[in-house]
């Protein structure tokens, strides 16, 4: 990472303008036990308290990488019900990054989350289809499949 | 050309989320 990725001006400008980004050796403690680190790199998406939202392990490159953390950062929005939020960068990661491996991921999560919203069952179900069409060899599309019934 | 601005302790980057309204990233790494 710290070799290609993090160098990579695209990744540093979407880090510092969107994370605070801390970097830690993978065996200070406490932290590595707190977080169970086994391996590395082993990077962790925190909301302000510290709880984890998100975890990559092992190499991303600049085009992935970009992507992993927009949806790591709409995970946390997303688990502390900041919908709105959490759906613009599931938006910006569907519209960017279409290719990469996140995007059935942030699929799922923004028909989850513009069914929390709205509370209609078609949030879930638009979603279905599209992970059907557009990625029907992930798993996220299978995760989806009862949506597809309603 | 840019650079990541890493802080190296997670208290200061906890604080300064806080503040900022952001989350944080937490890159534990082995430099080998």
């Amino acid at each position: 990472m710290g070799a290609v990725t993090y160098p990579d001006s695209k990744v540093a400008q979407f880090i510092n303008s969107r994370i605070i980004p801390v970097q830690l050796l993978h065996d200070v403690q406490p932290y590595a036990s707190d977080y169970n680190v086994k391996w590395t790199p082993t990077i962790i998406i925190l909301d302000e308290t510290g709880k984890e939202h998100h975890r990559i392990i092992g190499f991303l490159p600049p085009d992935e990488f970009i992507p992993a953390l927009l949806l790591g950062i709409a995970k946390t929005a997303f688990d502390r019900d900041e919908l709105d939020g959490a759906e613009a960068d599931l938006d910006r990661l569907l519209k960017g990054y279409p290719k990469s491996s996140a995007a059935p991921e942030a699929l799922y999560l923004s028909g989850v989350a513009r069914f929390k919203v709205g509370h209609k069952p078609e949030a879930l179900k638009a979603a279905f289809e599209r992970l059907k069409q557009e990625y029907p060899s992930s798993e996220w599309a299978k995760r989806a499949m009862p949506y597809g019934l309603l | 050309m840019a650079e990541v601005k890493w802080i190296k302790d997670l208290e200061s980057a906890l604080s300064l989320a806080k503040s900022e309204n952001r989350p944080v990233l937490l890159d534990f790494f082995n430099p080998g």
